[in-house]
């Protein structure tokens, strides 16, 4: 943790590999538009590629900035990445690969936008599938890791839309270009009214990563642990009422878990209780009043 | 469960705690359970409906009159826990408007069919929608007679089979919304069994109504009606309501099939601000009552 990377491009034979990624619409392009303008401000030769294909819906968003005296290929070899800048936290964890183990830089904005698809299960209280890793599993990895909440700290500065430019602050500190140019390529780039707020956010990131390489209090809120919605979650029991049932076939086919059959009596059934959501549908168009869900009352109890 | 659980729009965020708070048996004739009606019939849907309208507007059930003709409908009420007064077929409104003069205290709820309303009751359902007394007229539609055995009523779509058109039906049909709406209803509104949220606060909102409200619930009968006609089961049965509606227009055609196999329409159809003929009735009273005590002085 205590070693400070710093890229420099004149003393690097290789060229720099600045890795952007997000999940679309956050200014990931935006990011790498500003770095490959600042680099040819300076003379170095640039090459970006990038595709922007939905990551919220499973595509991949990123964007390859490649710098330095002489760059031959646009696209950064996997573990060949100096610096990996992630605008979401899941995002940034799906890319580590392309870091260059030990040495990488890995700068995230700690916001966490999960997917639909993570939300597969119906059943309350389920899984989300997002991932559980904390910043402290990505320090062992890399050299320097920063988890920043950009997005908390770009809304209270004014506007959400500027945690790119926070991050961008937070990269300035890791490459040696001079403050001077980053802020006239901003000013440059970003719409006219929000010019005031992005230098602002900028300057923040840069304070917040020279803050935490001190080791002092910075601002912004610390890394939340992702919290699974099991403590909101009421377990509910079915209840049928055997002898009140008609056999109508109503709640077998108009359950959205298909968890209910009708036995050989003709009577409903819930046959796999686990997948029960208690979604009420059954309990609702019940014309018989047969089926009753009730709420699990046993930790309350506790 | 005299619990006052407001329903809105804007109210359906506490959807969660609301149902919970809503417990069925509490309302229900434990002791007459299982009901007569045939499986899969739509009327227990809408008695759920009913009772969890109920439950919301916080209407204690000594303060519930329950007033039901004859028919499949008129059996919905027996099951009941509250006041409930069984009457002669067609008549139930007419019970109704004396019983709410006599007691303006009670919330008056009538419980319909689609015969007993339209056709036996038809000339009982028009002044009652003129006067415009505080009444909340439930009327079921599964589009035939059903307990009798399946003969035709007002609202038997068009080439629909029963015992009594056995070559199909060539009658036009009664569009009941319409009616009322004509006949001067301040409260109409419709649904269909399936959407039962929608409907309860349907319900929800003609209770709280003052004046006569006349809901249509889009009733199943899936034993006579369906089964005669090949309308499939009673799922299939439940899920062509939603199939054959549109929520928002309101462009039946009379003439042709209002409710099925075309689109029919739910929602509110009608909320006028008429005054309400109990309160005009009394006001009377009082009037003459004054004016009796000045002469006698």
């Amino acid at each position: 943790m205590t070693n400070v990377v710093k890229l420099n491009p004149e003393k690097m034979k290789e060229p720099i590999n600045v890795l952007i990624v997000g999940v679309g619409g956050q200014g990931v392009i935006m990011v790498s538009k500003v770095l490959a303008q600042i680099c040819q401000n300076l003379g170095y030769q640039v090459k970006q590629s990038e595709v922007h294909g939905m990551a919220k819906r499973g595509g991949v968003v990123f964007s390859h900035v490649r710098f330095g005296s002489n760059v031959w290929s646009p696209t950064i070899p996997m573990g060949k990445a100096d610096v990996l800048i992630a605008l979401e936290w899941a995002e940034g964890l799906r890319w580590m690969n392309y870091l260059r183990p030990g040495s990488g830089v890995f700068i995230a904005d700690t916001k966490r936008i999960v997917p639909p698809f993570a939300c597969r299960s119906r059943v309350l209280g389920a899984d989300i599938g997002y991932s559980k890793n904390t910043p402290d599993d990505v320090r062992e990895k890399v050299a320097e890791a920063f988890a920043i909440d950009a997005t908390e700290m770009a809304t209270k500065a004014g506007n959400e839309r500027a945690a790119n430019t926070l991050l961008l602050g937070a990269l300035s500190t890791t490459l040696t270009f001079p403050d001077k140019a980053w802020k006239e390529v901003i000013t440059q780039m970003v719409p006219p009214k929000t010019v005031e707020v992005n230098l602002k956010v900028f300057d923040q990131g840069q304070r917040w990563i020279k803050g935490s390489r001190k080791g002092e209090p910075v601002e912004g809120a610390a890394f939340v642990p992702l919290v699974q919605p099991e403590e909101n979650a009421v377990r509910t029991h079915l209840e049928i009422t055997a002898e009140w049932c008609k056999g109508c076939d109503i709640c077998v086919k108009m359950c959205p878990e298909r968890c209910l059959v009708l036995n050989k009596d003709q009577v409903a059934e819930l046959a796999e209780p686990e997948k029960c959501t208690g979604c009420h549908i059954c309990e609702w168009l019940c014309p018989d009043f047969a089926i009753s869900l009730n709420p699990i009352q046993q930790e309350a109890a506790e | 469960m005299n619990k006052q659980v407001a329903i809105s729009a804007e109210n359906n965020e506490a959807g969660n705690s609301e149902i919970r708070d809503f417990e069925i048996r509490d309302y229900l004739r434990l002791d007459m359970f299982p009901h007569f009606m045939c499986p899969g019939c739509g009327h227990g849907i809408a008695l759920r409906a009913l009772l969890w309208a109920i439950h919301s507007q916080g209407i204690e059930k000594d303060k519930l009159a329950i007033v039901s003709g004859i028919g499949c409908s008129g059996r919905v009420g027996s099951y009941i826990d509250a006041n409930t007064y069984h009457t002669t077929h067609g008549r139930p409104l007419a019970f109704a408007t004396g019983l709410k003069m006599a007691r303006p205290d009670l919330h008056v709820v009538v419980i319909t069919g689609d015969g007993d309303c339209l056709a036996i009751g038809g000339n009982h359902l028009i002044h009652a929608a003129r006067r415009n007394l505080d009444i909340t007229c439930l009327m079921l539609n599964n589009e035939i007679y059903g307990m009798t055995g399946g003969q035709v009523s007002p609202t038997t779509p068009h080439d629909r089979f029963t015992t009594t058109t056995p070559a199909g039906n060539k009658e036009p049909v009664f569009d009941a919304s319409r009616l009322a709406e004509a006949a001067g209803a301040g409260f109409v509104g419709r649904e269909i069994t399936i959407h039962l949220p929608r409907l309860r606060d349907l319900i929800a909102e003609g209770l709280a109504y003052n004046g006569f409200s006349f809901i249509e619930v889009m009733s199943d009968c899936t034993e006579v009606n369906g089964r005669k006609n090949d309308l499939g089961s009673s799922p299939e049965m439940v899920l062509g309501q939603t199939r054959t509606m549109r929520p928002s227009e309101y462009d039946n055609n009379v003439v042709d099939h209002p409710f099925r196999p075309n689109t029919m329409n739910t929602g509110v159809f009608v909320r006028s601000d008429r005054p309400e003929y109990g309160a005009t009735y009394r006001n009377m009273v009082d009037e003459i009552q004054a004016l009796q005590q000045k002469g006698q002085k």
